[in-house]
């Protein structure tokens, strides 16, 4: 019931109650053009940079397309059936999905772990915070750099640390320990999370959690009876977003590779050969579009099924206080 | 520390029984294995050619090698890939939190028909994996004859990032209905609104997606690496190839050194606009 259509106005003369409804009309009518002329931006730069991109992928993917050449031709859905009959493939996929498995709860626990810690009333707590999310936001060739160093075999942190101990000089950077440098690298930015996870922490009232105190809880079953069904929508999202972004990786095994330089897909030790690094290498160094092109659909329906399947989850472990209808 | 009346409340907590001795001790241990890359990234920039070759390597060198830092300079042109990176990361900011504001400014204040799919559909694509988009992109702009110039970013800029844009959205829904509406009484149109009204007091807001996005760029690999050719590209791509002696051996020093100016920006900017930051993600984005 808005003013514009207030009772008052049916005492008054016709007139006037009919300018009013004119008005109301006239001005939703104005909003909306005016809405789509605000949202346009992202209309048009989706459809271009999203919709389309996403629509010639696909279309290519049905052909043999090597990225320079006229004459490519269709050829359905071998790529799609070459793509699941290569062993790269599955082992690439294989290596992708044990990173993420990996990574993900391990950064989500451990930066709720260090939010915990972090919302205790100490001094300096902001010293810390700034000091455990500033890895988060280094950019990403330099991470890649000061990691390289630290197994660096002869310049490198860690040798310097086990030469004492009569340890050689090991080589990390190859097959089997590449890979859990590469997620040491990852786990160093969980700060992201960390700070996500502070702030909804913050926003529990801590006299819910002294209300369950007195009521005889310890202090395990208060962080789990209270904090963390709080905290799940929280971790729900860190989680969806994490894995979106674990199943994607390719940047940092290319930077951790022997040679520097991206175009050495080759050069990336079996044990971090990621999907990702795999597609990469199909459009650049193969110069297979078209397969390069289906196996970053796959990698899509792939992600959209396992994000579905993590919602479908939710319904059993994340608790909304509130069904939020906006 | 909340004091309440009744004994029971008094007893501490969970963590809170933990002597805070304790917990400043584990602080510490945590900060120094997360500042020790930062560290050993210094330490190694002051080594000499004959430091990185010592086994096993030293924890701080005997000899300080301030030169390395000048190498840094001049061995690569570290200005010019500086000067690109910030004259990409400038103007990408800029046109993406314009853009992100009028669309969030748009979904949060205007009505319209297919809203709320709308705004539905901007919030999945959010969940759309980057990567996906990126290599058809290229080629799209290859045959455009678009690569190795900086158009790519320009086009991004214009087309507003989801996520900023739900940024602001979230933060104009904040504002109380009378601005406007007194406004439209007196016959502003919206763009004027926006304009006079909701930009100025979104002031945090805006920093923070500046920041955002100027360090997104600043840091980027990817793209630079694919969409520009080595003369004209970021420092990112710079970075990762650049230092090598005459025979095409990394100089481990001198890649450190390079490293910590690339990364000093980022540092500066994080140290003092932290303070906008977390809030912006609290008070935008976890509550209701």
């Amino acid at each position: 019931m808005d003013a514009l259509t207030s009772p008052k106005i049916t005492e008054a003369p016709g007139g006037i109650h009919q300018k009013a409804v004119t008005r109301r009309k006239h001005w939703s009518r104005y909003s909306s053009k005016t809405f789509y002329l605000f949202i346009s931006p992202w209309i048009i730069g989706a459809l271009a940079l999203t919709l389309i991109p996403l629509v010639y992928a696909l279309i290519v993917s049905f052909t043999n397309f090597d990225g320079i050449s006229t004459h490519w031709h269709f050829i359905g859905l071998a790529n799609y059936l070459e793509i699941l009959k290569d062993g790269n493939t599955w082992y690439s996929l294989s290596r992708t999905l044990l990173y993420c498995v990996i990574t993900v709860p391990i950064s989500v626990a451990a930066g709720l772990g260090l939010a915990i810690l972090l919302n205790q009333r100490l001094i300096a707590v902001g010293f810390f915070r700034t000091i455990f999310y500033l890895p988060s936001v280094v950019p990403i060739v330099a991470t890649a750099i000061m990691w390289k160093l630290i197994f660096d075999r002869d310049a490198g942190a860690l040798n310097a640390i086990l030469a004492p101990f009569g340890a050689p000089a090991i080589t990390w950077l190859v097959d089997p320990y590449v890979f859990y440098v590469l997620i040491i690298l990852t786990l160093w930015g969980l700060g992201g999370g960390m700070i996500i996870s502070l702030a909804g922490l913050q926003g529990i009232p801590s006299e819910l959690r002294e209300a369950a105190s007195i009521d005889g809880a310890n202090a395990w079953q208060v962080f789990r009876n209270v904090t963390l069904p709080l905290l799940s929508p929280v971790l729900f999202f860190e989680v969806i977003t994490g894995m979106i972004g674990a199943l994607q990786t390719f940047i940092q095994p290319l930077l951790l590779a022997e040679t520097n330089g991206a175009t050495s897909v080759g050069s990336v030790p079996f044990s971090n050969y990621l999907y990702m690094v795999n597609v990469y290498g199909q459009f650049f160094a193969n110069q297979r579009f078209g397969y390069g092109s289906a196996m970053l659909w796959i990698l899509f329906i792939i992600i959209l099924a396992i994000t579905l399947l993590v919602f479908r989850s939710s319904a059993f472990w994340v608790y909304y206080e509130v069904d939020r209808d906006e | 520390m909340m004091q309440s009346s009744t004994p029971a409340a008094k007893r501490r907590i969970g963590l809170s029984r933990l002597s805070d001795a304790g917990k400043y001790i584990l602080l510490l241990i945590l900060a120094m294995i997360f500042v020790g890359p930062f560290y050993w990234l210094f330490s190694t920039a002051l080594k000499t050619i004959a430091d990185l070759a010592a086994f096993p390597p030293q924890f701080w060198p005997a000899h300080l090698d301030w030169g390395n830092f000048l190498q840094a300079f001049t061995i690569v042109n570290f200005a010019a890939y500086a000067a690109n990176s910030f004259i990409l990361a400038t103007t990408y900011s800029i046109l993406i939190t314009l853009s992100s504001a009028l669309v969030g400014f748009g979904f949060a204040r205007l009505k319209g028909k297919g809203k709320r799919p709308l705004f539905l559909i901007m919030l999945s694509t959010l969940m759309l994996p980057q990567i996906i988009t990126i290599i058809p992109t290229y080629v799209i702009f290859a045959r455009l004859g678009l690569i190795d110039t900086y158009w790519p970013w320009v086009l991004w800029g214009l087309g507003s990032s989801p996520f900023l844009s739900f940024l602001f959205r979230q933060f104009f829904s904040t504002i109380p209905p009378e601005l406007e509406e007194a406004a439209i009484l007196d016959g502003c149109g919206y763009g004027r609104i926006f304009w006079r009204i909701f930009l100025p007091v979104s002031v945090p807001v805006i920093v923070t997606s500046l920041i955002i996005s100027f360090t997104g760029v600043w840091g980027d690999y990817i793209t630079p690496q694919l969409f520009l050719s080595q003369q004209n590209t970021t420092l990112a791509v710079a970075m990762s190839v650049g230092y090598t002696d005459p025979h095409g051996n990394p100089l481990t020093n001198v890649i450190a050194a390079g490293s910590i100016f690339y990364i000093l920006p980022v540092l500066i900017i994080f140290f003092f606009a932290q303070r906008y930051f977390v809030n912006g993600i609290v008070t935008t984005g976890m509550k209701g």
